[in-house]
């Protein structure tokens, strides 16, 4: 009863102070939080935030921007509390995972019910529409694509050419990628292979990539079964778990990785573009990164997955609903993206900006790791999210499982996949 | 004189002398004997309020919780499921490899933090008072040092690359080891951080408990020719006998938990599960996964299964223990 109560009454006031609509401009001093995981990181795009959200300030001087610091896996939970807590919570870089569940449960107010449509539209304009897709849910905007990025296979150049590799002919086949790799392994003492795949944080983004470009897929389209012990898939496993019994990757922390490539002693990483910025500031003065495209099961075509947030506005209070829509408006600009491209590393969602010089015309020019990245754009098959209220422990108990068919000690990964796949299957809606 | 005046009433002289009147007598000790029964309970009260609201209302409604769904969120319902929350849990592998896992960490942190602690405390006692207490506070500085720094320091140390662990070890000609990252050994790393942890307390106690046996036994004891091993064995150990089982209780008990924070910092239950145990299971269903129903179940069958050791544990104790009465 006091569940019911609760929710009505938030439902009441979200509702109530829509009734009301934001005005067109912010005339009075008032702050605002912004919930950030990238904040959060040290290597991922905290001091980058932090520059836009300074450059906003100076634009927009009545608003102060409170910049909020939450891991990705903790950003549900921490703002149901602050929400019970009675705290202002104003735009949320809500991961795409979590879009549906912030809509539902978190009070994310859909973009066309307090903007007026001109306005959206002129916003809308020069967007990738594959990215504004993403967001949209019931045919309304809950979350406009913020940081985007797809797998790249970064790599060490100064690495293959110790190993007789040509760094201009990166492995376009994971085939290729064994063989560059046992090379890799015989001349220098680097590790050859270090991937994203598993992790705490990574949950299925990655693996829904890399079995998806076999043909396979995690979950039926109308995520209803779960499909990861299928042929395809366990074919998937079966090829990682090839490349772990022979030495060429291990299974480290996401810290050990990427600290292994920053410094030169890993010679191939496949992990989210997102990391780029980190890698280029190890690598300067110190080896030769290159990136390319991730690689693909013999003729098959890849099917890149994507990793990412959506911005979401959460405020309940019209004046803080214009000043937390002029910031997602800034974030979103061509100046955003090129900031988010070039000293990040996710994709710019305006593709108008990637040849304009005032924007990042010159810095692709010399940053030639980003078009592998940008031309996966186009093959994006988007990450499909895992229903019902039992999802993560769905996505954990399937990870697990693949780790384990991947990196333990039974070789029968058809039977270790199918179990699994049996058991997740009894916790789906 | 006229003394007329001074003639004294005769009911005022012996009003002093009657009872009061009994009505008025049986109100006053009711009340009163209400209030003096009532006092006791009132002293209570704080106490009990405290474990009812801390202790006893979160049990029943973990308890409760454990038949139904919920993901944490107030305005979300909590859906009535049954036993469904209990059927998943004893369906996941990683629930009975996280409850042998929880075995293996209590046997493997007796030797560190109930032998090791009882040696040095017994090879301490008899040095001189400065370099006693030298030894003793070295002992006792990884208790101060916080859990989380302390795991953050071994994780350096332990580093298969970097750290000076591995360092020496490849200048001594083998391979380094992947203390946290091989599933064969990360369990055990993990034991000797939280034992390790644990010495200085242990040995803080056994220290005192050793100092509190009467000396004079053995003195007396050392007259008859007792050597050092047999003054240990016959005197000083049954004397101990109290401070060790209740040592050993609490790592039983609570060695499990001690080792959270080290879990959470250095491996979040990985490689491959081997260093998860219930208590971190539990944690991780509850505000990993949102699953309060899971949780809650975990949580439950903790109970149970510790609730029953402990009974086993505490009947051991009535019988194997000696008091020097």
């Amino acid at each position: 009863m006091k569940t019911t109560l609760l929710a009505v009454a938030v439902a009441l006031s979200a509702t109530a102070a829509l009734a009301q609509s934001m005005p067109a401009e912010v005339t009075e001093p008032v702050t605002i939080t912004f919930y950030n995981y990238n904040l959060a990181s040290a290597g991922n795009g905290a001091d980058a935030t932090r520059k836009m959200i300074a450059e906003f300030e100076a634009a927009h001087p009545n608003i102060h921007v409170e910049g909020v610091p939450v891991q990705p896996q903790d950003i549900a939970t921490r703002l149901q509390a602050d929400i019970v807590a009675g705290q202002s919570v104003d735009l949320v870089q809500m991961p795409f995972a979590a879009l549906g569940f912030a809509a539902e449960n978190l009070g994310a107010v859909a973009l066309e019910d307090i903007v007026p449509a001109e306005e959206l539209a002129g916003h809308f304009e020069g967007m990738v529409p594959n990215g504004l897709e993403l967001g949209r849910l019931n045919g309304k905007t809950y979350g406009l694509a913020y940081t985007f990025s797809t797998p790249v296979l970064f790599y060490n150049a100064d690495l293959f050419r110790k190993a007789g590799l040509d760094p201009d002919q990166p492995p376009a086949t994971w085939a290729e990628l064994k063989e560059a790799a046992l090379k890799i392994k015989a001349s220098t003492d680097a590790l050859p292979l270090a991937t994203g795949i598993y992790g705490p944080t990574a949950l299925d983004w990655l693996m829904q990539g890399v079995i998806n470009s076999n043909g396979g897929a995690v979950i039926n389209a109308d995520r209803t079964e779960m499909t990861f012990a299928s042929p395809e898939a366990i074919e998937a496993i079966a090829m990682l778990r090839d490349l772990a019994q022979e030495g060429i990757t291990e299974n480290l922390s996401i810290t050990a990785q990427m600290e292994g490539m920053a410094a030169g002693n890993t010679a191939m990483y496949l992990q989210t573009s997102a990391i780029q910025g980190y890698l280029v500031k190890g690598a300067t003065g110190n080896f030769e990164l290159r990136a390319a495209a991730m690689p693909a099961f013999g003729d098959k075509p890849v099917k890149p997955s994507n990793s990412g947030s959506a911005l979401s506005l959460h405020s309940t209070d019209p004046v803080k609903q214009r000043a937390a829509w002029e910031l997602m408006k800034y974030l979103t600009s061509e100046r955003g993206y090129t900031i988010i491209t070039s000293e990040i590393g996710y994709l710019p969602l305006r593709p108008s900006i990637v040849n304009d010089p005032e924007y990042l015309g010159e810095w692709v020019k010399a940053h030639p790791l980003v078009q592998p990245n940008l031309a996966q754009l186009e093959k994006l098959a988007p990450y499909v999210p895992l229903p019902g209220p039992n999802y993560l422990q769905i996505g954990i108990s399937m990870m697990d499982a693949m780790e384990m068919a991947t990196f333990g000690n039974d070789d029968d990964v058809a039977g270790i996949l199918t179990e699994a796949q049996e058991r997740t299957q009894r916790l789906m809606p | 004189m006229r003394l007329g005046h001074l003639h004294l009433d005769p009911t005022m002289t012996d009003f002093a002398a009657e009872p009061h009147p009994p009505r008025v007598l049986r109100r006053m000790t009711r009340a009163r004997r209400f209030r003096r029964q009532l006092v006791p309970y009132l002293y209570l009260l704080p106490a009990v309020a405290c474990f009812v609201i801390w202790i006893y209302e979160p049990l029943a409604q973990a308890f409760v919780l454990s038949f139904q769904q919920w993901n944490l969120l107030p305005t979300a319902p909590k859906t009535w499921v049954g036993l469904d929350n209990y059927r998943n849990i004893f369906d996941l592998p990683k629930f009975w490899q996280a409850l042998g896992n929880t075995w293996y960490y209590l046997v493997g942190l007796l030797p560190l933090a109930v032998l090791l602690p009882l040696v040095i405390a017994l090879f301490t006692q008899d040095l001189p008072p400065r370099s006693r207490n030298l030894y003793r506070a070295l002992i006792f500085v990884p208790m101060i040092v916080p859990p989380v720094v302390a795991a953050a320091v071994w994780r350096w140390l332990l580093d298969p690359s970097h750290g000076i662990l591995n360092l020496g070890l490849q200048g001594l000609g083998t391979k380094p080891i992947g203390f946290l990252s091989d599933p064969d050994l990360a369990l055990w790393t993990i034991t000797f951080i939280t034992g390790w942890k644990l010495i200085g307390f242990a040995t803080l106690i056994l220290s005192a408990a050793n100092a509190a046996i009467d000396e004079s036994l053995v003195e007396a004891a050392r007259l008859d020719g007792a050597s050092n091993w047999e003054i240990i064995r016959d005197i000083r150990l049954p004397l101990l006998s109290p401070t060790l089982m209740l040592l050993i209780l609490m790592v039983v008990l609570l060695g499990a938990q001690w080792s959270f924070s080290y879990i959470h910092v250095l491996t979040e239950g990985g490689p491959l599960g081997s260093t998860t145990n219930i208590y971190y299971l539990l944690w991780q269903f509850g505000f990993g996964s949102l699953s309060v129903g899971w949780s809650s179940a975990s949580a439950v069958i903790l109970f149970v299964g510790f609730g029953l050791l402990a009974a086993a544990l505490f009947a051991l104790k009535a019988k194997v223990t000696f008091h020097d009465d």
